[in-house]
């Protein structure tokens, strides 16, 4: 028969190229379109390869300004200071949601239209896919020289049987062979590779899960802070979190019922050469019960070591100082002796801020500022911290007395005071080493800095979607490395027959190509495929040869061993009997 | 067709996402919004029981205080509202110690002396237990929704949870809910 | 474990040594594109007479030509393969029966033989220093008692020394000498920028870093960086060849430039570069996968949207455009190309200047 189409459709046109056709050829709808035809072009748009593209960018455009300005999730002390200090500025970008860019609704639109048109293309693709996988690779092409890769060869076979010879070699490289239909034509296809889009959909869908596992983590999950003092226990209950991040669908009485005591807390520091100062170590010794009245369990806690409990995970996050303080007021009363968590923030070599209010000090409420600062040295006039171990503990202190302003029952931090209902006692910042008291003026009682003791900050955490996501993760990269590594690529043969020229009675064409969005690499394929063919076709045409060599060996034209004449075509069973070949 | 139905489907998926992901804010904000519940009789909580030591060294079993109302209030010296509502209370235990109504205090994550001094300044006459690892608060969350500081409850004969204040509570609330579970106004006589 | 001083510097000096014979080799190169052979002008040319003949010759049938026109990248340098005279011959003898098969692959390092003196000087010195650079990373290692990139400076040198491994595969597998100049200057530059501007004695690691996981996260970012930065290099050198292309067009330029006559077509530029990326992309995947474990570990919580895992996040997706990019019609050559070097200026970015300036939980550069 003969092939009418000129020139031929690639037939291996990737389907990215058929989508964009197919979305180029339509053209925006015009006057007479009705709203169904704008949704249907609309959607094309989306799920096209350029709009995914233009996504991306956006999705790579939108993260810069989360990286840049400080974040209200991870740095909102960060934010007060930007805000201090553009004070025209802040307002504005906080409108358009840059203070908080992956909570923003702008984020959101994009990956959720992202994922839109993923899913868009995705799903015909998987459709697709187990179309063409059910149905047979296409016809071989009249004009197999026309191939990107193509070789051709004599055999001394005849077409059909090395057709068959090359439907041998082919399945045992586990092609997909099309046979035709009519028992006198003489070509075969062969198709390879399904794997690959296979492994590009899984890809792509397992980005889809990793999506749906970080909703799981935020609807069911949870986040909380709890900053713990040695030698303090706290139980795990809202009221006892400084910070409590409960998901959607997560109330307190989720939170697990746990108690933590911190027994000992040690950190470790280089203390010479160049990397002095740098801290060795982390180590928290805890006990800890899973339940009330359960047994107490001992666990160190470190970094990249965190416990986990009751189905939640606590974390060492970070340690700091607390100075412990008496006050006794004008009344001679002790009125305050407790260790105070003072905070270093970003301070070098923990130099430490904190407050001590203490409000039922009689007649007047005290207040104290305070610095703490591990080891001491005055520099300029100026107290600073030179090593971040308490190798040399001071405080300075600075006294208030008035109103605290927490009568009034709005919240404060416990690490700030606000002085302005206050007057302050003492001129100059007072300096204390531990033991020592200050006498505050006007008998308004004594202070005094007994000690210290460290405090570390835990975070607990509960995340169902982790798993899932990891899964996800590890799925989308094996998506990725199959369809990176495997090439859908088809095999044609056909054979002709010759004239008879001196023993080569048909010639093989051999033609490969594999889709047009492949790297490369069929090459080297493609020419050992045709080697082992041809290798195959000898070794048939050898072994026929001998099979009739022992048939007719009494045919004086045959045992010269030189064949002149035509050999018949097969042997006596039929032309598709496969004698000659094992 | 089967395809449209499955994007439609995954479209929903990505999009209930993206309403999950959002809106994941929020401490929980006590001082802010203060709610009185009452729990009908039939539907009230049983109170977890617990031993503790009082701010003055005693010991305390909470089971000592079966067949009386109780107020139970968790509270702390650092903390702001507690010293807004502290009159309101001292106030209440005064007016319903004839009806021989209870008050017991729960103080969380806290320190001795300046629990003392809290208590001295706000002449706070009922005695306080102390939880500084916040356990007793952990038993009373699996009943009742503690979420913060200061949380009131109000704890019938049968010691069933009848009645909470769930932030600073006022003294209308207190009168209010004690009304309720003792049957008595303020004041009023057995 | 006390940081061994004496290997460390041991290491350095190896950096060094690596640093002065790269700077050799690419003096080399550049002398194999001012005095090697002219082998490159031949074979473009040929690849263009080639098509030209396939057309001509499609109408008679002869499967030969269609096997030349499509050369393999490989075939930069090396004799006309007999495909071509296999294509003449079976013009001018109808009657023969036709007989062609593709070559197979030639060994490539016979290749290097045939390729000239300096190419053969410059490869030498560039295993050399290969050598040295691999020493050095590797008694640092030692000398610190863990696997060597746990700052800045010691990330740099290692990806580098990946780059150079890669590259030298790249140029034996596909006979690419004259992309070489380019490449391990870019690594000379690179080292020295290191030993210069941020170089770091050994030392201890901060008790967050000390985990298996530095070995498997950063191994796994220091690999694909290295890689990429292969891929820059190369997308560089296409977009340097497709512009000179397009102002020869244009008539702005004289055609026959002898150094853009040497490289290799932009359609083998732009194959190596992609094959390039297809390597990396997976395995810079793993690499913020790894480094989500290791942030739930240690951490919390496996994604927190910290300065350097977005920008981390920002590379991949660029990385993912490129590879849509090239299945988007209007979008392949230089676009592509303009998308990769986005990428990798950001994966820079993220390295030298987030890392360093920008306050988060990944600031352990080491750098003061």
């Amino acid at each position: 028969m003969t092939d009418v189409r000129a020139p031929e459709a690639d037939p291996f046109e990737s389907a990215a190229e058929q989508d964009d056709r197919e979305t180029a050829g339509r053209d925006r709808p015009g006057r007479g379109f009705s709203l169904a035809d704008w949704l249907k072009w609309g959607w094309r748009q989306l799920t096209s390869m350029r709009i995914a593209l233009v996504l991306l960018f956006l999705l790579a455009l939108g993260s810069v300004p989360g990286s840049m300005l400080p974040q209200e999730g991870t740095n909102p002390a960060g934010v007060q200071q930007y805000y201090a200090s553009h004070p025209a500025l802040a307002p504005l970008l906080n409108h358009l949601g840059l203070f908080n860019v992956f909570a923003a609704p702008w984020f959101a639109a994009i990956y959720l239209l992202l994922f839109t048109s993923l899913v868009g293309c995705v799903v015909p693709r998987t459709f697709r896919l187990v179309g063409s996988a059910r149905t047979l690779p296409p016809r071989a092409p009249r004009h197999l020289a026309r191939l990107p890769r193509s070789a051709e060869y004599g055999t001394a076979l005849a077409p059909v049987q090395a057709v068959e010879v090359a439907a041998t070699v082919l399945a045992g490289h586990g092609f997909r062979l099309r046979r035709p239909a009519d028992a006198g034509e003489a070509w075969l296809s062969a198709e390879k590779g399904y794997l690959r889009e296979v492994g590009n959909l899984l890809f792509h869908l397992a980005l889809l899960g990793v999506l749906v596992s970080v909703a799981l983590g935020g609807l069911f999950g949870y986040k909380a802070d709890r900053l713990l003092v040695q030698g303090t226990t706290f139980a795990d209950t809202q009221s006892a979190l400084d910070e409590f991040y409960p998901g959607r669908f997560v109330s307190a009485t989720d939170l697990g019922p746990f108690t933590i005591t911190l027994n000992q807390f040690d950190a470790s520091y280089i203390s010479s050469g160049v990397q002095r100062g740098q801290p060795a170590s982390f180590d928290a010794q805890i006990s800890y019960t899973a339940h009330p009245g359960g047994p107490a369990l001992r666990d160190n806690l470190e970094v990249n070591r965190p416990l986990s409990v009751d189905g939640a995970k606590v974390y060492l996050i970070g340690h700091g100082y607390a100075p412990v303080f008496k006050v006794t007021d004008a009344r001679g009363q002790v009125v305050y002796d407790q260790p105070t968590p003072f905070i270093s923030g970003s301070s070098g070599n923990f130099l430490s801020q904190g407050v001590v209010k203490v409000p039922d000090a009689q007649p007047e409420q005290l207040g104290f500022t305070g610095v703490f600062v591990p080891t001491a040295v005055e520099v300029d006039g100026v107290l600073e911290s030179v090593f971040p171990a308490a190798d040399h503990p001071v405080v300075s202190l600075i006294a208030y007395a008035g109103n605290l302003g927490e009568n009034s029952g709005i919240p404060q931090s416990v690490y700030q005071m606000d002085t302005t209902g206050m007057r302050q006692l003492t001129a100059d910042p007072q300096v204390l080493v531990p033991g020592q008291s200050l006498k505050l003026p006007d008998g308004q009682g004594t202070i005094t800095f007994t000690g210290y003791v460290p405090w570390v900050s835990l975070a607990i955490t509960h995340d169902p979607g982790q798993l899932p996501a990891l899964i996800c993760g590890l799925a989308a990269l094996g998506g990725l490395l199959l369809s990176f590594m495997v090439r859908r690529r088809r095999v044609f043969v056909r054979v002709r027959a010759n004239g008879p020229a001196g023993g080569v009675q048909s010639t093989v064409q051999v033609g490969g190509l594999t889709r047009t969005d492949a790297s490369g690499g069929f090459e080297d394929e493609f020419a050992s495929l045709a080697a082992e063919l041809r290798s195959a076709h000898d070794q048939a045409a050898a072994n026929s040869v001998l099979y009739k060599r022992s048939r007719y060996a009494k045919n004086p034209a045959v045992a010269g061993g030189r064949l002149s004449a035509p050999i018949a075509r097969a042997g006596p069973k039929g032309p598709h009997s496969r004698v000659g070949f094992a | 067709m089967a395809a449209t139905a499955l994007a439609g489907a995954a479209l929903a998926v990505v999009l209930l996402t993206g309403w999950a992901t959002g809106g994941n804010s929020g401490v929980t904000d006590v001082a802010g919004g203060t709610s009185a519940v009452l729990y009908q009789a039939g539907h009230r909580p049983l109170a977890p029981d617990f031993t503790a030591t009082t701010l003055t060294g005693a010991p305390l079993s909470f089971s000592s205080y079966r067949g009386q109302v109780v107020v139970l209030n968790f509270w702390g010296s650092w903390c702001a509202p507690c010293r807004a509502e502290a009159p309101a209370l001292a106030g209440a235990a005064k007016q319903y110690r004839p009806a021989g109504v209870d008050f017991l205090g729960v103080d969380v994550r806290d320190t001795t002396a300046s629990a003392v001094a809290f208590a001295r300044n706000f002449g706070i006459g009922y005695p306080s237990v102390s939880d500084s690892s916040s356990v007793i608060t952990l038993d009373f969350t699996a009943v009742v929704p503690i979420a913060g500081t200061p949380t009131t409850l109000v704890i019938d004969r049968t010691g069933h949870i009848a009645g909470a204040v769930f932030g600073p509570a006022t003294y209308q609330e207190l009168t209010d809910i004690l009304a309720q579970v003792t049957g008595k106004a303020a004041g009023g006589s057995p | 474990m006390p940081v061994n001083l004496a290997l460390g510097h041991v290491s350095n000096d190896f950096l060094i040594a690596a640093l002065v014979i790269y700077s050799l080799s690419v003096v080399a190169f550049a002398g194999d594109f001012a005095f090697g052979r002219p082998r490159r002008a031949g074979s473009a040319a040929r690849g263009q007479q080639a098509r030209e003949r396939a057309g001509a010759l499609a109408a008679v049938g002869a499967a030969s030509v269609a096997a030349a026109a499509d050369a393999p990248p490989d075939s930069v340098v090396g004799p006309p393969g007999p495909a071509g005279q296999a294509g003449v011959a079976a013009a001018g003898s109808p009657a023969a029966v036709p007989d062609s098969m593709p070559e197979v692959a030639v060994p490539p390092l016979r290749a290097i033989g045939q390729a000239g003196h300096w190419v053969q000087a410059a490869m030498a010195l560039a295993a050399v220093g290969v050598v040295a650079h691999t020493v050095a990373v590797v008694t640092r290692g030692l000398a610190v008692h863990r696997a060597p990139w746990g700052n800045m400076y010691e990330f740099v040198t290692a990806l580098t020394c990946v780059a150079a491994i890669f590259f030298l595969f790249v140029m034996v597998r596909y006979r690419a000498w004259t992309l070489g100049v380019f490449v391990m200057g870019a690594v000379v530059v690179a080292l020295g920028l290191a030993e210069t501007l941020i170089y770091t004695a050994a030392g201890q690691l901060v008790p967050a870093l000390q985990s298996y996981w530095l070995d498997i996260h950063v191994t796994a970012m220091t690999l694909a960086t290295g890689i990429f930065f292969v891929a820059a290099v190369l997308g560089v050198v296409y977009l340097t060849v497709d512009r000179y292309n397009r102002r020869v067009a244009a008539g702005r330029a004289e055609p026959g430039n002898g150094i853009v006559r040497r490289l290799p077509s932009l359609e083998q530029l732009d194959r190596l570069t992609y094959r390039t990326i297809m390597f990396g992309f997976p395995v810079w995947t793993f690499g913020v996968i790894a480094g989500a474990i290791w942030a739930d570990q240690a951490w919390g919580r496996y994604w927190g949207w910290d300065p350097v895992e977005t920008w981390a996040f920002i590379t991949w997706v660029l990385y993912a455009a490129f590879l849509h990019a090239r299945a988007t019609a209007g979008w392949r050559g230089r676009r592509a190309h303009y998308i990769q070097l986005l990428g990798f200026t950001s994966l820079m970015f993220n390295i030298l200047v987030v890392q360093v300036f920008i306050a988060g939980l990944h600031s352990y550069a080491g750098v003061s």
